[in-house]
């Protein structure tokens, strides 16, 4: 009599959740068939893959402009070069999202981010780098990488024929080349990895906890997105404690005055991710078809979206006539418009999106049971 | 001389418990408990050191939030932490193996060192470190066990009452919270775990399945209620081992709980009567000495304390699982999915200009997540961005703090009110009166 209890209360208890679940049922919309294989291979495919190969070649053009211009330096030679500097730079900006497996941290490495993409710099180190031995792998991320180049070639308050004139020194042909020639073996060697293996380890990890896919795709994801915020216009506006006046010089892209061309394609860069959208606008599985098969992700979605929508607004209100460092100088009000809708926004990415998706973001244990 | 009968029930009712308590039983139990426990500790420690936590937790911060009445404790220097995790080590295998002095010692040394380490960083608190700081102080004060390896040897009953007494404050706790709205009829938060695992291989495809969450959520509730009573009862007490053995080894799977469902598997191993020592009552009631009156008064506190501490949420206003007021401390484990995202911003009081802090500046993403949805550690790194920014010249800082929280995956909302000044309230066991509220209150039986 003794030995049945146990087994006839689990019976209860199994009949009663049986019971329970299914008043519940209708009560489900949510529809858990969401496969986050596919939304890795298509993030790997269609987005990441692309964005390296793309960015491969535009820096190939650029090396190219780059020889061309220094071994005949002249204002068409010039421009040929600062327009495919620009390019390069705007397909970084659909790159900088990805920084983990190959492009993440190793050793004394850092992730590509800073490796190649660190602002301000320092124009001082790249003068003196200029004068002396030019070393790309040291400590100095701020004396090289896309904004090195493009002090370089744009200057600072230089008129065009300065910049040419600047460069009868062959120790500034050299750093120009080899600063190009470095971001090129960065970026190549990431795309190289991601072909050789990394692209299917990427989708293959396809579970939630740290380290997998998802997880740290989502990572890189908001912070690429908290970037904007905090450093293409928190900085520059002196928004930090302890800024006692606005920094203008601290914008991103200071010297071609391409700040805010930049802004724009990096959140065009953050959608895409959202959506599942590659550049030229192919469909995919992406955060937004995954959050539509969780429990609240419905809810996410409509506010994500119409934040966005604000921020787009914002974004729309700034002048493009003006550089952004002169507005944020002179008329910062829409610079200022637009970093609180940026920060309004910032919850929906960072902590509501992980919590609905069960994302992990830190190694250590959480409460047992 | 009169004495009352019902005194006098009383007074015979008490001394048959203290000849029960006292009655000498197998250590068999008690061995096999101290040494699972010791292996477990050691393995732990081994864990945390290899896998450079000492650094990522205790070294690389620059800001540690304090517990309550802990704010004195500080991390030491690498070194000193190192020392102090070897010396957790040797102490785990010392109670897991020694008798006399060694044995006491080594309990004294793995309570002080676990439970240092554990108040460094309120951040890392877990409730399955509180059980094991619990289980190491009782450790303390227990007789000295007889050699591991005797199986004839006998220890006094109370020494397994009191363990089994804490394992089952530990289940039917957890199991109690357990009975909440979102828990039971949401099947909130597992809904949303459970998905998230959904590849998990030969297993995963069960978690898609929408009655799994409603499964597992009523499975879990009256797992932590009864299994206690099933451990104890003998008739079900093997049935009821292997449930302990397949629950924790799925909790293990699902979730990022470390060494937590070993503990627990070891830990229940003591309900099992192993050896072959006879009990040996003695019905002579001889008057207790002073240290054992004083070991009872000890135990008797402390398990009033257990009993009672985690009730204190029921005085606070609002919605617990919203203000965190009272849950700490009272085995809510799993229990909820919250996150949050905290801006802090510090004014300058004389010149009025206002900035945004950027928490990756002074936290690692453990202590953000944390911090950004539980009052108490807001409270704190809103004093701290005070006090650093006065150094580099502010004068008074004022800080506030935009919190945008979402709770079992509700929208976010605010936590507490962005236009406090957060330096200038203090952390106590009053109430919190910057929270504010959820705005639907939730439906939590709480």
């Amino acid at each position: 009599m003794n030995k049945l209890i146990y087994p006839s209360i689990m019976l209860l208890m199994a009949m009663m959740v049986i019971v329970i679940s299914s008043c519940e049922e209708n009560e489900t919309p949510e529809d858990n068939s969401f496969d986050r294989t596919i939304m890795l291979e298509n993030m790997a495919q269609n987005i990441i893959i692309p964005a390296y190969s793309d960015l491969k070649s535009k820096l190939a053009t650029l090396k190219i402009n780059a020889e061309n211009f220094t071994q005949n330096p002249n204002l068409n030679s010039l421009n040929t070069l600062q327009n495919s500097w620009e390019q390069a730079y705007i397909s970084w900006q659909f790159a900088n999202a990805f920084n983990f497996g190959p492009a993440g941290e190793q050793g004394l490495r850092r992730g590509l981010i800073e490796e190649v993409g660190t602002f301000p710099v320092s124009t001082e180190k790249i003068e003196s780098a200029i004068m002396g031995i030019p070393n790309f792998k040291d400590f100095n991320r701020d004396a090289r990488g896309f904004l090195a180049v493009e002090y370089l070639i744009f200057g600072l308050d230089d008129s065009s024929i300065e910049i040419v004139q600047g460069f009868s020194s062959e120790g500034r042909k050299d750093f120009l080349l080899n600063a190009i020639l470095d971001i090129e073996s960065r970026v190549t060697e990431v795309l190289t990895a991601w072909n050789d293996g990394y692209g299917s380890e990427f989708v293959r990890n396809n579970g939630t906890d740290v380290g997998s896919g998802t997880s740290m795709l989502y990572n890189e994801f908001v912070k690429s997105f908290e970037s904007i915020k905090n450093f293409k216009l928190g900085l520059p506006l002196g928004k930090r404690p302890g800024q006692i006046q606005a920094e203008p010089q601290l914008v991103e892209a200071y010297y071609s005055s391409k700040s805010l061309t930049m802004i724009e394609k990096n959140l065009n860069a953050i959608e895409n991710i959202w959506n599942g959208h590659s550049r030229e606008g192919q469909e995919g599985l992406g955060f937004r078809e995954y959050l539509e098969s969780v429990v609240g992700g419905q809810a996410l979605i409509t506010a994500t979206e119409s934040q966005m929508a604000e921020i787009k607004l914002a974004l729309a209100a700034i002048p493009k006539t003006t550089p952004l460092s002169e507005q944020i100088q002179n008329s910062p009000a829409p610079a200022e418009r637009l970093h609180t809708e940026l920060q309004k926004h910032t919850r929906f990415y960072k902590s509501d999106m992980s919590s609905l998706l069960g994302i992990s973001i830190t190694f250590s244990s959480g409460d047992g049971d | 001389m009169t004495i009352y009968p019902a005194k006098l029930i009383a007074f015979t009712h008490i001394y048959s418990i203290i000849i029960t308590l006292k009655e000498r039983v197998p250590a068999t139990p008690f061995s096999v408990f101290r040494v699972v426990f010791g292996l477990f500790m050691a393995f732990g420690a081994v864990r945390f050191v290899w896998l450079g936590w000492i650094e990522d937790h205790y070294v690389a911060p620059v800001f540690h939030f304090k517990y309550w009445g802990f704010s004195w404790i500080e991390p030491l220097s690498v070194e000193g932490l190192y020392i102090v995790h070897f010396l957790m080590i040797g102490s785990a295998v010392g109670v897991m193996l020694g008798t006399n002095w060694i044995y006491r010692l080594s309990a004294v040394i793995l309570f002080l060192t676990f439970t240092y380490t554990e108040l460094i960083d309120l951040t890392y608190y877990l409730n399955h470190y509180y059980y094991v700081s619990i289980v190491c102080a009782l450790l303390c004060i227990v007789p000295s066990p007889p050699a591991v390896w005797d199986f004839n040897a006998v220890i006094p009953r109370w020494v397994l009452v009191i363990f089994k007494f804490q394992i089952a404050i530990v289940y039917l706790y957890a199991g109690l919270a357990k009975i909440n709205y979102d828990w039971l009829v949401l099947a909130l938060p597992l809904k949303i775990w459970l998905s998230a695992h959904d590849k998990i291989p030969i297993i995963g495809s069960i978690f898609t399945w929408s009655i799994t969450p409603y499964l597992f959520s009523w499975f879990g509730m009256l797992y932590d209620c009864l299994i206690v009573f099933f451990l104890r009862y003998k008739p079900t007490r093997l049935w009821a081992y292997i449930t302990v053995i397949v629950f924790h080894s799925l909790s293990g799977l699902l979730f990022q709980i470390g060494i937590f469902p070993l503990v627990m598997m070891g830990s229940t191993l003591i309900f099992f009567d192993f050896g072959k020592g006879k009990s040996i009552t003695s019905n002579a009631i001889k008057p207790l000495k002073i240290k054992e009156k004083l070991l009872a008064a000890v135990l008797v506190l402390h398990f009033c304390f257990q009993l009672l501490f985690p009730w204190r949420h029921l005085l606070y206003e609002g919605n617990m699982f919203w203000t965190e007021q009272g849950y700490r401390f009272g085995w809510r484990v799993m229990l909820m999915e919250k996150a949050g995202t905290a801006t802090f911003y510090v004014k300058d009081s004389l010149t009025g200009r206002e900035g945004i802090v950027d928490n990756r500046e002074f936290l690692n993403p453990h202590q953000e997540k944390q911090m950004a949805m539980q009052p108490d550690m807001i409270l704190q790194f809103a004093h701290f961005l005070g006090e650093y920014y006065e150094q580099k010249g502010m004068n008074s800082p004022q800080v506030r703090a935009e919190v945008y929280v979402t709770l079992n995956a509700r929208p976010s909302k605010l936590l507490i009110d962005p236009s406090v000044d957060l330096t200038k309230e203090t952390d106590s066991f009053a109430t919190k009166t910057w929270i504010l509220p959820h705005p639907k209150e939730l439906k939590n039986a709480y």
